[in-house]
């Protein structure tokens, strides 16, 4: 069995911007072959981490690793030839066709990917031979990620995909991400679709006022999830079972909906709900990532 | 044909066709006007009556009589100057900070390219592209003197060309490597122009106000001058000094780029 091999380390990595703290002492790493969300709302610091992992930026404190090397804006060129990257807001050459652009890109390269070209192409179906001005944004999109995967890179970093991809676009990028998994490509993906995340990412980190808070493997995200739990009852339920926590309760019509996160055992919470008053419904599920990612932004979060 | 310079070269067209085109014209209306600026003498009536601190705008009109020196009092000592200051500094700002503002600066980053090597090929390829448009005068001379039965020696032409791309190199070179070393639009903008308007303002008013004589070694322009280019008699000192003003900030500048944050 091969040794897995760390592709990626932060280690203390902070990030000011005069006296505002972008980033605060954030340590992870990453290995190769993993899939990593990383979630958070806007301005959490997801976008100014992977600044720092591509050498746009560097850090005021802390390092970053890339294959081993620490990363600085000087010498960041040199982890980027194992590096495919893409990004939501990415600016691509406007006055060049999508062609012309893929061919600079693979020019970086030393080695053929002309076939690889090909597949991705398949894939995604760019309008390769139209000046990347005049396209839609789906379309500059799908030209950006035919370049992050085009080299064949041992590590894929990207921020916000498939925000502008249509529906059926992202489904052949999710399809293309578990090819890669396969192949045993690293990749680094900044979402605001949970619901991909969840479909593909092996472990999410979930950041907030620049801190990872979170950082979950695909097993403990299933082992650790708990339930979500949707009462319908007469009366607002103010006391929960113990281990829950994020209680909302919307009113509609005559009753009130009360929505709750369980982390406790499940035979207490049906205990529990055996002796509520009131109760015309109840619907219990796994606890999502997106419920997980609400639960952690709720600033009235507490245990009951 | 897939490296930056290449890249860069080829983004630069329409700029480079723009502006050749009009240096093409300037040149063949300056030539065209060449018979019209020999024989009137009303010009040395005018000369004569204006302030001594204007006198600098329109030079010795004993220039004015010969087409070579001509053309350099009149088109390549005051029109080139100013025109090609403006080119160059919205030609170095267009390689540096819209690329960065726009971010497209990031994606070429993103890629194996080192900062290094980016900064020297947008650089090259800055040389080139004013290089190309310098060319347009001389073509445009060339091209009209015909019509006006004169000829300039090609090798005075050489050296005014030559100079002015060493001009016009060191000016780009300056807002270039501002451009580079700030990524800010506000810094390198107006240190590029103050550069070249405050040089053509005190080159220009110093012939006639005594007290700007002293710092007329400050301006640019002090190190380009065309006349005495014309009459064969400018030395390599001058290329030296504006080979310096472009290295100086350039050296300074990558070395600020290479481990600057970029937006």
């Amino acid at each position: 069995m091969n040794k897995s091999m760390t592709v990626m380390t932060l280690s203390g990595v902070s990030k000011k911007f005069g006296s505002f703290n972008a980033v605060s002492d954030v340590s992870f790493s990453v290995e190769e072959g993993e899939v990593v969300g990383f979630v958070g709302v806007n301005g959490a610091g997801k976008t100014t981490t992977i600044n720092m992992l591509l050498g746009f930026t560097s850090p005021s404190q802390g390092k970053v690793e890339l294959f081993g090397k620490r990363v600085r804006p000087s010498n960041a060129h040199k982890s980027h030839a194992r590096i495919g990257y893409a990004a939501g807001d990415m600016e691509l050459p406007l006055k060049m066709t999508g062609r012309q652009y893929l061919d600079f890109v693979l020019g970086q390269s030393s080695d053929d990917h002309t076939e690889r070209l090909a597949q991705l192409t398949d894939v995604f179906g760019p309008q390769l031979d139209k000046k990347i001005g005049t396209l839609s944004r789906g379309n500059k999109q799908k030209i950006a990620l035919v370049a992050a995967f085009v080299t064949e890179p041992a590590l894929v970093v990207l921020d916000e995909p498939t925000s502008g991809l249509d529906p059926i676009m992202q489904d052949a990028f999710l399809g293309l991400v578990r090819a890669e998994q396969k192949r045993g490509t690293t990749i680094f993906m900044s979402s605001h679709y949970l619901q991909e995340v969840a479909e593909v990412c092996t472990r999410v980190l979930l950041m907030k006022n620049g801190k990872v808070v979170e950082d979950l493997s695909q097993k403990e995200l299933e082992r650790s999830g708990g339930k979500t739990v949707r009462i319908r009852a007469k009366h607002k339920i103010v006391k929960l079972p113990p281990g829950s926590l994020a209680p909302t309760h919307d009113e509609q019509d005559d009753a009130v909906i009360t929505t709750f996160t369980h982390e406790g055992a499940v035979p207490e919470l049906l205990r529990w709900l055996a002796v509520q008053r009131g109760i015309e419904d109840v619907d219990i599920s796994e606890r999502t990532l997106d419920a997980m990612f609400r639960g952690a932004y709720d600033d009235g979060e507490k245990r009951q | 044909m897939n490296s930056v310079f290449a890249q860069t070269i080829r983004d630069k067209r329409g700029f480079l066709a723009g502006w050749g085109l009009g240096f093409l014209a300037l040149a063949g209306l300056m030539v065209i006007f060449f018979p019209a600026m020999q024989t009137d003498g009303s010009l040395d009536a005018l000369l004569k009556n204006m302030p001594a601190a204007l006198q600098g705008l329109v030079g010795d009109l004993a220039n004015l009589k010969e087409f070579g020196t001509y053309l350099a009092a009149q088109m390549f000592d005051v029109r080139v100057q100013l025109l090609g200051g403006v080119m160059v500094i919205i030609l170095a700002l267009g390689l540096t900070v819209s690329e960065e503002e726009t971010g497209r600066l990031r994606t070429v980053l993103s890629l194996p390219v080192s900062r290094t090597s980016l900064f020297v090929q947008k650089w090259l390829a800055m040389l080139v592209v004013i290089g190309l448009t310098v060319a347009m005068l001389g073509i445009g001379v060339l091209a009209f003197q015909p019509f006006i039965n004169e000829a300039i020696d090609l090798w005075v032409l050489a050296r005014l060309l030559g100079m002015t791309w060493l001009l016009l190199g060191a000016l780009g070179s300056v807002v270039y490597a501002l451009g580079f070393a700030t990524g800010k639009r506000s810094i390198a903008m107006p240190i590029g122009t103050f550069v070249v308007v405050g040089s053509f303002i005190v080159t220009t008013f110093s012939a006639g106000v005594d007290w700007l004589k002293d710092y007329e070694y400050l301006s640019v322009f002090h190190y380009y001058p065309a006349v005495e280019i014309a009459k064969n008699s400018a030395g390599g000192t001058d290329a030296l000094v504006l080979v310096a003003l472009a290295l100086i900030p350039l050296v300074l500048g990558w070395l600020r780029f290479r481990v600057r944050d970029v937006r």
